[in-house]
């Protein structure tokens, strides 16, 4: 067991390191970074670029890499995070999603997808503890870390530019009175945290010895989960965050082996926001603003669109061949999953980024539900759709009472533990190999496999969203959900119970996630674990957020945009998903506040 | 001469602007072509596989048509990249059975991503050759799914026979995917039959890095032969982390790590690991030694298991659609019925009724002073 710990302890200093940046954006900024992962990974393939094709020494490579991140950080805060200062914060999140996108291509396109030795410097000499062979690199590593940690640290809170950086993110108005130049300050403030996430790349690519763009993932992951363990924003938070998961993870996979890994970690995580949540009293959960900041303006809805997207929608079965109809389908089981979020984003002003979960648990439910109780899929999708919302309830409650982002990264933790669960719970959902080859539903004695079948089906299963989502906006509880989300304070003064409205607005959200779910496995007449990443997840998001916040046309203009998009650059080849990442990062920037807003 | 495709773009072109049209813009394919779908990762986090696939793919293409083309006509590939990812192979599937230049489809690269996909082809009747799918119930999707990766059953009788002769208790890790987790199960059945004792089966995530804890558990358990199924990046992991904790046994591994970054990324961590392989460049066989010569000369890189079955892919498909007299149906009745297919891994070879393909020989390497050599048992 102490053998366990030890390799624990060194793995958790790698994950530490990954989620320095990542808390130093949180504290600094107030902002999810979701940049910081494929931030990483440019940090480690430069490293191995330096060291293994220019032969520079390891300890100049590294000096180099963390220049060259700081350098991309600064670019980066200038031409894609500034120009949104005045935009919604959600909007700079979205921001920090489309260029991880970008730079998570571009690592790609330059070093390739190959995976490469990054080897290190010392001596190979390995010190024998217990049963355990470590190098010296290894061994130092936590140190490294914390040496990092605290020097940062010491930045922040000791020199004047680190006190202006603080004073910056706290109150902009304030210092910019007090004659700081609050826009360089957060132009250092990003160019640390990428020079942080550059540094941390090359050394935990070191230690494994073997880096791929694709560490991006992994990685980022792990440090996200580290940073949230430690309690978001805090540096010495987020070392002993990476050092407890990393320990956390090795017991865990110790006990019930390998595949837990993401159980373990986002259980753990979980679990943290739930003692986090019994602690936080209701009145501070209401104090605390929600995730939205001030509220943008709202455009007043285009009802000429409107009637343009409901014309197409009509129009494209009719007059489309079965390419269009299937890219269609799709448009509308995302812009269905989108609508779940749209009731709770829009309407309580909770944001979700768990949704790919009650997803997931929609399409597993209809798929066993038919294959393993013989049921049809007219009977199966309803049912499953419930029994999304009751899981969904189930999940939130506990963490309800959370505010703003804290909740959002517990909605985070939750998807990806349900996803966890699908790939571990064999028993059930039979493991990794997923359930295959269902039967296609039929209507009329016709099954539903056409291209054009499935178009209508889908469609079908956004209208009920739509009309769902729209009369429980308009009812009383949708009035209730938006006196919470304008104004938590005054709501709860009121009488109204903040944790148990969201939930419910969770409960149903869930449902109709279910419902997506349900249709997606009638159209592929197959789900496996591979279907439900978390990019999933950010996909709803970010086509709520596109869409205009609790806007059910925006959830089906965002889902045509976003899904329509990568199809659309299909002649780019290569450069397909790069021009993605940049035509989301211009929509954001010219229509920060999306495309339709709603009152 | 009319572009076979171009009514149909219009179609779509005419009927919304919402979603991505006109897929072969740019193409420049007459009737005269004989065009082919690709559908793979060739960007994401497989996107190296699908790098080995276009490399693979485009030198059978050009061989072909330096020797005159398929019968007199160009053959051109329609990359299409998935990402291997279902939301995107189930699109590209529907672009492909729409147009009618394309008779048959190769790909995708993992099970999930083809087997999503799968309704869409057997519908319209195009071949889907998931040429590495090694997932059994994919070619059981329906009766245009074909596959040339070995069954993962079959495979571990392989691998059980030649572990056997190292050692008799086993110790298994597995990725967690479709493909580990099957082919570790028919693994464990397939040593037990021989009299092995597996003391320890364990599993872990695909992008998993840190392997000390469940090596830890397999060295607890005292092995002589530790068996990996893993490709080859988390192979050579493994098999550097297995060194960290003492963990000493012969070490079983599959084709997945017969690729020269096994050995590079592994280092001497990997000596002695040996592996049946249904590939093996230097093969002394003329086809495959040509091969081998052509490829390395091209991309200064040698080929693998993966590079051998997309070459193999092209040319069984351009086989399939010459004998099936260049339609779509044809071309499914060549494969099912075809005796003698042509390729380079399995000669002349014939599809089983499950339309998988039954390997018979068996050949292993083994990692000596860096590089592969044959082995012929302990």
């Amino acid at each position: 067991m102490g053998e366990t710990i030890l390799s624990g302890l060194i793995t958790g200093s790698t994950l530490a390191l990954a989620a320095l940046g990542i808390s130093l954006i949180f504290g600094v900024a107030d902002i999810a970074n979701f940049a910081q992962g494929p931030m990483l990974a440019f940090g480690a393939m430069l490293g191995w670029w330096l060291t293994a094709v220019l032969h520079l020494p390891y300890a100049l490579a590294l000096a180099c890499v963390a220049v060259a991140t700081a350098l991309l950080g600064i670019a980066i805060e200038r031409i894609a995070l500034r120009p949104l200062a005045n935009a919604p914060r959600l909007a700079v999140l979205l921001a920090t999603v489309a260029v991880g996108i970008v730079l998570d291509r571009a690592t790609q396109l330059i070093f390739s997808p190959e995976t490469r030795v990054l080897d290190d410097p010392f001596p190979r000499a390995t010190l024998a503890i217990g049963g355990l062979h470590v190098s010296a690199f290894d061994t130092a590593i936590p140190a490294i870390a914390a040496a990092i940690a605290l020097l940062s640290a010491w930045f922040l809170t000791n020199t004047s530019t680190g006190r202006a950086i603080r004073a910056s993110a706290q109150d902009p108005d304030a210092a910019r009175q007090m004659g700081i130049d609050v826009g360089t300050m957060q132009s250092i403030a990003f160019a640390l945290a990428a020079s942080l996430a550059g540094i941390a790349g090359m050394l935990a690519g070191t230690y494994y010895r073997n880096v791929e763009p694709s560490i991006a993932t992994s990685l980022g992951m792990g440090g996200f989960a580290a940073a949230a363990l430690g309690g978001l924003g805090s540096l010495g938070g987020a070392v002993v965050g990476g050092l407890a998961l990393g320990v956390l993870q090795n017991v865990g996979a110790t006990l019930f082996g390998g595949a837990a890994l993401q159980v373990v970690t986002f259980a753990t995580v979980l679990g943290a926001f739930w003692l986090r949540s019994r602690r936080a009293s209701s009145d501070r959960a209401a104090n605390e603003s929600t995730f939205f900041g001030l509220p943008a303006l709202p455009a007043p809805p285009r009802r000429s669109l409107a009637i343009v997207l409901v014309l197409a929608a009509v129009g494209v079965p009719l007059f489309c061949g079965p390419y269009v109809l299937r890219v269609g389908s799709e448009i509308a089981i995302y812009a269905t999953l989108a609508l779940s979020l749209t009731l709770v984003a829009g309407t309580c002003g909770t944001i979700s980024l768990g949704q790919v979960g009650f997803f997931a648990i929609g399409a597993y439910a209809s798929a066993l539900l038919e294959k393993d109780l013989g049921w049809t899929f007219w009977c199966a999708a309803p049912a499953a759709s419930a029994i999304s919302g009751v899981l969904a309830a189930i999940a939130i409650s506990p963490v309800a009472r959370l505010g703003g982002q804290e909740l959002a990264i517990a909605t985070f933790a939750i998807g990806a533990t349900i996803v966890a669960l699908i790939l571990n719970l064999d028993s059930l959902t039979n493991g990794p190999l997923g359930i295959s080859n269902l039967a296609p539903p039929s209507a009329f004695g016709h099954a539903i496999v056409s291209a054009r079948d499935d178009f209508l089906l889908a469609a079908s299963a956004f209208a009920i969203g739509l009309l769902f989502v729209r009369r429980l906006q308009s009812s009383p509880l949708g009035l209730t959900w938006r006196a919470i989300r304008d104004d938590p304070v005054a709501a709860a003064a009121s009488g109204i119970a903040p944790a148990a409205y969201k939930t419910l607005a969770f409960a149903l959200g869930g449902g109709v996630a279910g419902l997506a779910g349900s249709v997606l496995a009638s159209q592929y007449l197959y789900v496996s674990p591979d279907m439900f990443d978390t990019d999933i997840s950010v996909l709803a998001f970010t086509i709520v957020v596109l869409g205009g916040m609790g806007s059910v046309w925006g959830a089906l203009l965002g889902a045509a945009v976003l899904v329509g998009i990568p199809e659309l650059f299909r002649p780019l080849h290569d450069y397909r998903i790069l021009a993605y990442g940049v035509a989301l990062l211009l929509l954001v920037r010219f229509r920060p506040q999306g495309f339709f807003a709603y009152r | 001469m009319r572009n076979p495709s171009r009514s149909h773009v219009l179609r779509m072109l005419g009927g919304a602007a919402l979603a991505g049209c006109a897929p072969h813009a740019g193409g420049s394919a007459g009737t005269d072509t004989i065009r082919f779908g690709v559908s793979g990762p060739f960007s994401g986090d497989d996107a190296n596989y699908g790098r080995v696939w276009r490399n693979a793919m485009d030198l059978a293409v050009s061989e072909i048509t330096r020797a005159g083309g398929v019968r007199g006509r160009p053959l051109e590939l329609v990359y299409e990249d998935t990402q291997a990812d279902p939301r995107q192979s189930v699109v590209i599937a529907q672009q492909f059975v729409d147009d009618p230049s394309i008779l048959i489809e190769l790909g995708d690269f993992s099970s999930a991503a083809s087997m999503a996909a799968s309704p869409v082809y057997e519908r319209a009747g195009l071949v889907q050759f998931g040429f590495t799918n090694s997932d059994p119930a994919f070619t059981l999707g329906g009766d245009y799914m074909f596959s040339t990766a070995t069954s993962v059953r079959q495979d571990a009788a392989i691998i059980a026979r030649g572990a056997a002769r190292l050692g008799r208790r086993h110790a298994v890790l597995f990725q967690d995917t479709v493909w580990g987790k099957s082919a570790s199960t028919a693994y464990v059945e397939a040593a037990r039959s021989l009299g092995v004792e597996v003391v320890s089966a364990q599993s872990y995530l695909a992008e998993t890095k840190d392997f000390h804890a469940i090596l830890g558990n397999a060295r607890a358990a005292r092995p002589d032969v530790a068996v990996y199924y893993a490709y080859y990046t988390d192979g050579a992991l493994l098999m550097r982390q297995s060194r960290d904790v003492g963990l000493d046994a012969h070490v079983v591994t599959t084709g997945a790590c017969y690729n020269q970054q096994f050995v590079t990324l592994g280092g001497d961590a990997v000596e002695g690991a040996v592996l049946p392989v249904e590939f093996f460049a230097g093969d002394p066989r003329p086809a495959i030694r040509t091969f081998v010569q052509t490829y390395e000369a091209r991309y200064h890189e040698q080929p693998d298991l993966f590079a051998a079955f997309a070459y193999d892919a092209v040319n069984i498909a351009v086989w399939a659609a010459t004998r099936g007299g260049f339609t779509r149906s044809g071309a499914r009745d060549a494969l099912a019925r075809g005796t003698h297919i042509p390729s380079i891994v399995d000669g002349p070879f014939r599809f089983g009724s499950d339309r998988r393909i039954e390997r018979t020989t068996e050949r292993w390497v083994v990692v000596k002073n860096g590089r592969f050599a044959l082995w012929n048992g302990a």
